[in-house]
């Protein structure tokens, strides 16, 4: 594990993740999580359901303030401010970090305003400005060709493939640093999945992404660094090929090849 | 026999009761808008609309009670629907599992079962005693406050069932509560919570017992709300009970503009939807 770590940790993280616990009421759900998410590459998240990853990618947008007895101590570091101290905005750290989820989750309103939306909240913008943003992040998102004539049609009317890509160009329109995904490709189709994956690629460029995801085949498709978790725990992390062609811990092994999840 | 015939019969006589239950339902219905329509439009005029509510032996109309009606029921949909809307948001996404909201939520639920002439009571007792008289106002108050359950629990309802991953996915690109909230929540909403208040007001468009007590009734022209107001229900409680025929042609002809109306407006929303639907 020490030379994985030694390569990784000469790079610059976008998030730096240290001694992290978090709770669901009095049940521990993360324990003493310790990594950096490196600025620019994409790191997937793996590990059997109820490892934590989920909850790990919610605690990187304080996604769990929503729920009352939910809550985290340790440091989790964006751009050098540690998110879980007491009076951090965050409505600006979304801003910073934004996430798409498992289902595509188009708001009720035109593909146009589903886009507007996140921008609206972070930043004024004048008609024309806006119109170019939303071009941008749709053509980010690999949409604008199909959507650019309804632009006015409600984003409940497209296909799940487009109403997750149109999730993605939501996210991407507010110009976050880093880009959550959680099981972005799960309720979508192989040819809808395959898009997405192509898309993670070409929003590497700007975008520091994590991803979690239950399909091994993808991790190792799409990331640079993977995380294998269990009960909480991180187990391991390293270079996505070290991890799938020879990981250091037994219980990754056991994952990967399909001998335990 | 085997198990398909079986599975055959069982689905044949769950198909036969299902069916006699619709028709035993719709029997009355159909029976009750029969007898409306056949009575309702033998006793139609122009005049209903032109003249006030006569005393007995001459010809009217019913120009102050429908007037008086549509202002009362308006004002107080006026009245309790921001109250109960914001109630209602406050139930569903603030206060779900506070004391405060619980409590609220429970007598809600009283307030939204107690009968309405227990209402005209209350409004009578605290309002009309006090004031020494009957008057306008005191019945668009207990209107408002039929209408006030209604739509708070309708209100909770649909927002319940907006999915969590709306309002996260909403938050998660750093939109504020509010906002959230008034922009996405309370949208997706929108047709269940415009169709409880469509309930509070077919509900509060024929009640006669909070009215009796409140805004009683008045035989002559009246937009004073600080007056006894005339309005539909009591006019045709007053008017089919008694001994006059005129009179009791006037009763059928409100009860069937009141049946009408609500009818017309459940059409008419449907319609609505149907439309702001095709367009999503």
């Amino acid at each position: 594990m020490m030379p994985v770590e030694q390569t990784i940790h000469t790079l610059t993280p976008a998030i730096s993740i240290r001694n992290l616990n978090f709770y669901y009421g009095k049940a521990i759900a993360l324990k003493n999580i310790n990594l950096d998410i490196i600025k620019g590459k994409v790191t997937a998240f793996i590990g059997p359901s109820g490892c934590g990853k989920s909850t790990l990618l919610r605690t990187i947008n304080r996604m769990y303030d929503l729920y009352p007895g939910q809550r985290a101590d340790g440091e989790l570091l964006v751009g050098g401010v540690n998110i879980l101290a007491k009076g951090v905005d965050t409505i600006a750290l979304r801003a910073q970090v934004g996430m798409v989820f498992q289902k595509p989750t188009p708001f009720p309103m035109s593909i146009y305003d589903n886009i507007a939306f996140g921008v609206s909240m972070h930043e004024k913008l004048s008609r024309n400005q806006m119109d170019d943003r939303v071009e941008w992040a749709l053509s980010k998102a690999a949409l604008w060709d199909e959507v650019k004539d309804k632009l006015n049609k409600p984003g409940t009317g497209l296909s799940g493939g487009q109403q997750q890509r149109l999730c993605i160009a939501r996210g991407v329109a507010v110009k976050p640093q880093v880009l959550l995904l959680d099981e972005p490709t799960s309720a979508l189709d192989p040819i809808s999945t395959m898009r997405i994956e192509e898309l993670i690629h070409e929003l590497k460029q700007e975008f520091t992404i994590a991803i979690v995801t239950h399909n091994m085949q993808q991790a190792a498709r799409v990331s640079d660094y993977t995380a294998y978790m269990y009960l909480g725990e991180m187990v391991e992390y390293g270079n996505t090929d070290e991890i799938f062609i020879k990981p250091q811990d037994k219980r990754t092994e056991d994952y990967i090849t399909g001998r335990m999840g | 026999m085997n198990l398909r015939t079986q599975r055959k019969i069982i689905n044949a006589i769950a198909l036969v009761l299902s069916m006699s239950a619709m028709a035993f339902g719709l029997f009355w219905l159909v029976w009750i808008l029969w007898m409306v329509i056949d009575l309702g439009v033998g006793a139609l005029s122009f005049t209903l609309f032109t003249e006030n509510t006569p005393p007995p032996g001459s010809a009217g109309g019913l120009k102050n009670a429908i007037v008086g009606s549509g202002i009362m029921v308006g004002l107080a949909m006026l009245l309790a629907t921001p109250v109960a809307i914001l109630a209602g948001i406050y139930l569903a996404e603030y206060g779900k599992r506070t004391v405060l909201g619980q409590v609220t939520r429970f007598v809600n639920d009283i307030l939204l079962s107690a009968p309405s002439i227990v209402i005209g009571l209350f409004v009578y007792a605290i309002y009309v005693a006090n004031v020494g008289k009957f008057s306008g106002m005191s019945g668009i108050v207990a209107l408002a406050l039929l209408v006030l359950p209604v739509v708070v629990r309708t209100t909770e309802d649909m927002l319940a069932l907006v999915p969590n991953a709306l309002r996260e996915a909403a938050f998660a690109l750093g939109a504020p509560k509010w906002k959230v909230i008034l922009l996405i929540t309370l949208r997706s909403a929108k047709t269940g919570v415009i169709t409880g208040i469509l309930l509070a007001l077919a509900r509060i468009s024929g009640e006669t017992a909070p009215l009796l007590f409140t805004a009683l009734s008045n035989q002559f022209w009246s937009l004073d709300l600080s007056e006894p107001m005339a309005n539909l229900p009591v006019t045709i409680y007053k008017f089919a009970m008694s001994p006059f025929a005129d009179w009791q042609q006037l009763a059928w002809a409100g009860v069937f503009i009141i049946t009408m109306g609500v009818l017309l407006l459940n059409i008419l929303a449907r319609v609505v939807f149907r439309q702001t639907k095709a367009q999503h």
